[in-house]
C-alpha cells in the first residue's frame, strides 16, 4: 500500500474549520471588534512629500465637543522609535514629514465624523523641502536627504541590519553583497555577455480588510486586537516604544482579512495605543483604502543583470546590480533587499557570481514585506534574460534552461541547504502542459516558460505550539500562526488529528492571544506548514506519549504496543479505551487536561550566506500562452500552467488555492497594477484608478499542478507554499509576448500602451 | 437631519431613526450589529458590501439607509434558514471558495442573486455576473467552481 494512502486525515480536503463562520458572516475580524466606551481615531497625514514641521496648534481640535485626545509630535517625547529593520519611525512625524501620507497628528473622538472634523481644526505650519520621488532622483549627486542621520540599524529575526558608514550623506541605507568565483575573469572568457536592465513597479497589497487596530491601554497594560501577521513581534515593538515588559502587552488576533506581507512588523498600531493611553478609553483605528495605500507597498526596483555564457549555452558568470526603493522609512527594506540580492542567481549553475543590492530611501510610501519578499523583482529580470540569451544563441528556451538547471542535491551557494527538488522534472511537466514545441493555433499567439526558486520558510525561525486534551477527549490546538486565509487552522488541525488518531472535527484551534498562545515569530515566508507544522506535530506527539504512558498502566501493555486510532487507545488482546475513558481514569473524575508541547528553531551557521541555512527551497514553474492584439497592444491570457513543489499536500484544495491566488496576484503586477507618482503625490490610491485583477482577468484556461515527492522537511514530507505561484508569472508572460510578436519588454506592468508602443517601434526599426 | 425609517432585515422588522447621511452599510453594521457585511473599497468597486434589497443586489456602501426605508434587505446573516446554510454557502465550504473570508459575504450574496436568476450558469455567465466582486486571495477559480456546483446542494 502506498504510504500516503495510509493517512486518515492528511491529504484529504477536510471542510475548512473556518468555513461556517466565514460563509455566514459570523467570523469576527478586527474591523468588527467593538468595546464599551470605544473611541474612533482618524489620522492627519502630510500633504507634502517632504516638509519641515514648524508649528503644530491643536488647541481648537482639543476643544471640539466629542474629542477625547489629540496626538501630535509633542507626544513622541519619551517614546522609543520603531520600524521592522531600522528604528526610523515615530508615532507621528516629529521634525519633518517625509512623504505624502506621513502621519503628522491623530485624533480620538466619539465617532469618526467628529474625529474628521477635529482634524480640520489642527493647524500645522510646514516649510516645504525639495523631495526625491524616484530612485534616479534619490541617487543623484547632491540629492536632498530623506533622513539626516548618518547611520541606522536594528535587529530583525535574529539578524543585525545596518547602514554602512560610507553611506552617510546619501539616501542609501543598506547594502547586501555576495560573490563567488571571479566574475571579471569569467566575463573575459565568456563567448557572449548580455547586459539588461529591468524595472518593477510600485504595487500595493490591497488587503480587503484594511489595517485595523483596537487598542485598550489601562495603567501600564496594553491590550490590542490587531489585524497583524506577527503579534509576537508587534508585542516586542510596543514594549520598546512604550518601555514596558512583554508581559504587560497582550495582542489578540481575530480573523485577518488578507495580509500578503502588508500586515507584518509594525504600522499604525503604536499610534492607536498612544491615542488610547491619552483618551483613557479603548480606541479603534481603521484605515481607509487610501490610507493603506499610503502605509506600505512592494518595493519598486531596478535590476541590472549581466550574464556571460559560452557558445554552447552554458552559464559562466552573472553580475547583478539591484536598487530597491524603500520609500520614506526602511520598514523591512534591508531584509527584502538582502533576499532580492541572494535570490538573483536563479535556479541555475553559475560558477562565478557577484551581486550588490542596495536599499534606497525616497520621499514616497514606505515599502515593506509583500508576498515573494524581494524575489519578484529579480525573477522578472533573470527569467526574461534567459529567453533573451537563448534567442541570441539560437537555442530553444527550454533546452537552454535544461542545460543549466541545478540538480537535486547540488548547492545553491556553499553552506546553504542543497537543492531539495528535481527542477528538470518540473520544467518538463510545465512545458508539456502548455504544449511546448507545438505551434499555437493562431497568429500573434506565443508561449513562454519560467522556472524560479527562493529560500523558503523564513530565515531563522523560532516557533512553538501546544496541544491540549480535555477531559472529554476533545482537543485544543494553541498556535501562533495567524489565520490570514491560507487555511493554517485547518492544515495544522489535520496534523494534530493524524498524530492523535482522532477525527478532524475533534480538534479546535484557540483564539490567538499572546498571553496564552505559545510563541511564534511570524506568519510569513510560506513557513507555516513546515515551521509551525513541525512545532504542532511535536506537540501532538508529546501529548500522545503522555497519553500512551498513562494507557500502558491501565491496559497493562508497553507504550510501543499501543496505538491511537479512531479516538481510542488500542492495546494487544483487543483491549482498548476511549479517550474520555482514559482521561477519566487518569484524573479519577471528569476533570483535568493533558498538555503536549512542541517547538522548532532553525540553526545558525556562519557558513551560510544568510547566516542560517534555508528551511527548504520553494520552487515553482510557470508556462503561459498569450495572444497579443496588434491594434491595441492588449495581452490576452490564453492559458497558464503553474507547478508548485509542495512535498506533500496536507490539504490539496487549499494548496491549489494558494497557487491560484498567487498567480492571480502576480497577474496584477504583470498586466495592470502600478502606483503612480507625480510631483511627489500618489495619483491613484483607490480602487477606481488602481485596478486589481477581477473575474474578467482570468486566463481562459488555467491549470495548477502540485508536485508531491514527499521531499520536504515538514510533517509528512510537506514543504511550504504560498509565494511560489507568483514568481514565474511576469517572465513567463513577458516571454510569451516575445514569442508571439517579437517585442521584448523590460518594464512592468505590460500595459496595452507599452506593448503597442513597442510594436510601433519594431515596425519603424 | 434625522429621519425615521422602517425596514425589514433578514425577515425582522426594524424601526429606527437615522441621520439622512447614514450609509446603509453603517446602519447594518453599527445600528443593527450585522457586521457580516464588509466595507472593502468604499466606492462600490469591490462588492464586499453587497446585500439584497427586495432580492436585487446593491452595494450597501453606496446606498443611504433612508433609501432602504420600506424595503426588504437580506444580508449574509440572513441566507441560512433555520440554521441550514443555503446551497451557495454549502458549496463555498465544500469547494474552497474562500480564503481570508473578508470578501466572502459579498461573494455569497452575489452568487445567491445570480442563481436566483440563472440556476445553472456557465463559466462565462459567472465571470460576467461576478466581475463586481473582487477577491485578493483565491484567484477566483474556486469561487467559480463553488458557484457552478452549488446546484448539487439544492434539495
Amino acid at each position: 500500500m502506498n504510504k500516503s494512502n495510509a493517512y486518515k486525515v492528511i491529504g484529504r480536503p477536510e471542510p475548512r474549520s473556518d468555513g461556517l463562520e466565514k460563509v455566514t458572516g459570523k467570523a469576527i475580524y478586527t474591523v468588527d471588534v467593538a468595546l464599551p466606551g470605544m473611541a474612533h481615531a482618524k489620522i492627519m497625514r502630510s500633504p507634502y512629500p517632504h516638509a519641515r514641521i514648524v508649528r503644530v496648534d491643536c488647541r481648537q481640535a482639543e476643544r471640539l465637543p466629542g474629542v477625547y485626545a489629540v496626538i501630535t509630535k509633542e507626544d513622541q517625547r519619551g517614546l522609543g522609535m520603531f520600524g521592522a529593520a531600522y528604528k526610523d519611525q515615530t508615532i507621528v512625524a516629529v521634525d519633518k514629514a517625509r512623504y505624502v501620507g506621513d502621519p503628522v497628528a491623530a485624533v480620538a473622538a466619539v465617532d469618526e465624523a467628529t474625529a474628521e472634523e477635529a482634524l480640520a481644526l489642527i493647524d500645522i505650519d510646514y516649510e516645504e523641502l525639495p523631495a526625491v520621488s524616484s530612485l534616479e532622483e534619490a541617487l543623484a549627486p547632491g540629492a536632498v536627504l530623506v533622513h539626516d542621520f548618518a547611520s541606522s540599524g536594528g535587529e530583525l529575526m535574529g539578524q543585525r541590519y545596518e547602514t554602512p558608514k560610507e553611506f552617510a550623506g546619501t539616501n542609501l541605507c543598506y547594502r547586501f553583497s555576495y560573490a563567488k568565483g571571479d566574475v571579471g575573469e569569467a566575463f573575459k572568457k565568456a563567448d557572449q555577455v548580455f547586459e539588461d536592465t529591468f524595472t518593477f513597479p510600485r504595487v500595493q497589497h490591497f488587503s480587503m480588510e484594511p489595517h485595523a487596530t483596537v487598542a485598550q491601554v489601562e495603567e501600564d497594560r496594553i491590550t490590542m486586537w490587531a489585524g497583524t501577521q506577527e503579534p509576537f513581534t508587534l508585542r516586542e515593538h510596543l514594549a520598546d516604544i512604550f518601555k514596558v515588559p512583554l508581559n504587560k502587552i497582550r495582542i489578540i488576533v481575530p480573523y485577518v482579512g488578507g495580509g500578503y506581507g502588508g500586515k507584518l512588523a509594525v504600522k499604525t498600531e503604536p499610534l492607536a495605543a498612544a491615542l488610547s493611553w491619552k483618551a483613557k478609553r479603548p480606541v479603534r483605528l481603521v484605515h481607509t483604502v487610501e490610507e493603506s495605500f499610503k502605509t506600505v507597498t512592494r518595493h519598486p526596483a531596478r535590476v541590472r543583470i549581466k550574464t556571460g555564457v559560452t557558445r554552447d549555452g552554458k552559464l559562466l558568470a552573472r553580475e547583478c546590480l539591484i536598487h530597491m526603493e524603500t520609500g520614506a522609512y526602511a520598514d523591512a527594506g534591508p531584509r527584502v533587499t538582502q533576499k532580492a540580492g541572494y535570490r538573483s542567481l536563479g535556479p541555475y549553475r553559475i560558477p562565478h557570481t557577484k551581486t550588490d543590492a542596495y536599499t534606497v530611501y525616497t520621499n514616497t510610501v514606505p515599502a515593506g514585506a509583500y508576498r515573494g519578499f524581494g524575489t519578484l523583482q529579480v525573477t522578472w529580470a533573470y527569467e526574461s534574460q534567459m529567453d533573451i540569451i537563448a534567442g541570441k544563441l539560437g537555442l530553444d528556451p527550454l533546452e537552454f534552461r535544461l542545460k543549466n538547471l541545478l540538480k537535486k542535491g547540488e548547492l545553491y551557494t556553499p553552506g546553504d541547504t542543497p537543492v531539495d527538488c528535481d527542477l528538470e522534472e518540473g520544467l518538463l511537466r510545465a512545458a508539456k502542459a502548455i504544449g511546448w514545441g507545438e505551434r499555437s493555433e493562431r497568429n500573434a499567439r506565443g508561449k513562454g516558460l519560467a522556472c524560479c526558486m527562493k529560500d523558503g520558510g523564513g530565515t531563522y525561525k523560532v516557533s512553538s505550539a501546544a496541544v491540549k486534551m480535555n477531559s472529554d477527549g476533545s482537543v485544543v490546538l494553541l498556535t501562533g500562526t495567524v489565520e490570514v486565509g491560507q487555511g493554517a487552522r485547518t492544515a495544522l488541525s489535520q496534523i494534530v488529528a493524524e498524530e492523535l488518531g482522532v477525527p478532524f472535527d475533534r480538534v479546535m484551534v484557540a483564539q490567538l492571544d499572546t498571553d496564552v498562545t505559545p510563541y511564534d515569530v511570524n506568519t510569513n515566508a510560506s513557513s507555516s506548514t513546515v515551521v509551525m507544522g513541525l512545532s504542532v506535530q511535536r506537540a501532538a506527539r508529546d501529548l500522545k506519549r503522555q497519553l500512551l504512558r498513562h494507557a500502558s498502566k491501565l491496559l497493562k501493555a508497553k507504550p510501543d504496543q499501543l496505538r491511537l486510532e479512531g479516538g481510542r487507545v488500542h492495546g494487544g488482546n483487543h483491549s482498548s479505551l476511549s479517550l474520555p475513558e482514559l482521561m477519566h481514569k487518569v484524573f479519577l473524575s471528569r476533570a483535568g487536561e493533558i498538555v503536549g508541547r512542541g517547538a522548532y528553531q532553525d540553526i545558525k551557521s556562519k557558513k551560510a550566506a544568510l547566516g542560517s541555512p534555508t528551511t527548504f527551497w520553494e520552487i515553482s514553474w510557470g508556462a503561459a500562452e498569450v495572444e497579443v492584439d496588434a491594434d491595441t497592444g492588449e495581452i490576452k491570457l490564453v492559458k497558464y500552467v503553474s507547478l508548485a513543489d509542495v512535498g506533500k499536500a496536507i490539504h490539496p484544495v487549499m494548496c491549489e488555492g494558494q497557487d491560484e491566488g498567487g498567480v492571480m496576484n502576480a497577474i496584477g503586477h504583470t498586466l495592470l497594477e502600478e502606483m503612480i507618482y507625480k510631483d511627489g503625490q500618489l495619483l491613484n490610491p483607490n480602487l477606481v484608478d488602481y485596478r486589481v485583477p477581477s473575474f474578467t482577468h482570468l486566463p481562459k484556461d488555467f491549470e495548477t499542478i502540485l508536485v508531491e515527492n514527499q521531499n520536504g522537511p515538514g510533517p509528512f514530507g510537506a514543504k511550504g507554499t504560498g509565494e511560489g505561484g507568483l514568481l514565474p508569472v511576469a517572465s513567463a508572460i513577458g516571454n510569451s509576448v516575445y514569442n508571439a510578436v517579437g517585442v521584448r519588454l523590460y518594464d512592468l506592468p505590460l500595459t496595452p500602451e507599452k506593448v503597442w508602443r513597442a510594436l510601433q517601434a519594431k515596425k519603424t526599426a | 437631519m434625522n429621519k425615521k425609517i422602517k425596514l425589514r432585515v433578514n425577515g425582522k422588522k426594524h424601526e429606527l431613526e437615522v441621520p439622512t447621511s447614514r450609509l446603509l452599510i453603517d446602519c447594518l453594521r453599527y445600528d443593527l450589529g450585522l457586521t457580516g457585511t464588509k466595507e472593502g473599497c468604499s466606492v462600490g468597486v469591490c462588492g464586499a458590501c453587497a446585500v439584497l434589497m427586495d432580492g436585487e443586489m446593491i452595494s450597501a456602501c453606496l446606498t443611504l439607509a433612508v433609501m432602504a426605508d420600506g424595503h426588504d434587505i437580506t444580508t449574509v446573516e440572513g441566507l441560512a434558514k433555520n440554521g441550514e446554510l443555503n446551497p451557495v454557502q454549502k458549496s463555498f465550504i465544500q469547494y474552497g471558495g474562500f480564503q481570508c473570508g473578508i470578501c466572502t459575504p459579498g461573494q455569497v450574496i452575489a452568487a445567491t442573486a445570480l442563481l436566483a436568476e440563472n440556476p445553472r450558469p456557465n463559466e462565462d455567465e459567472i465571470k460576467d455576473w461576478m466581475m463586481g466582486n473582487l477577491c485578493r486571495c483565491t484567484g477566483y477559480y474556486k469561487i467559480i467552481e463553488s458557484i457552478q456546483k452549488a446546484h448539487q446542494f439544492v434539495k
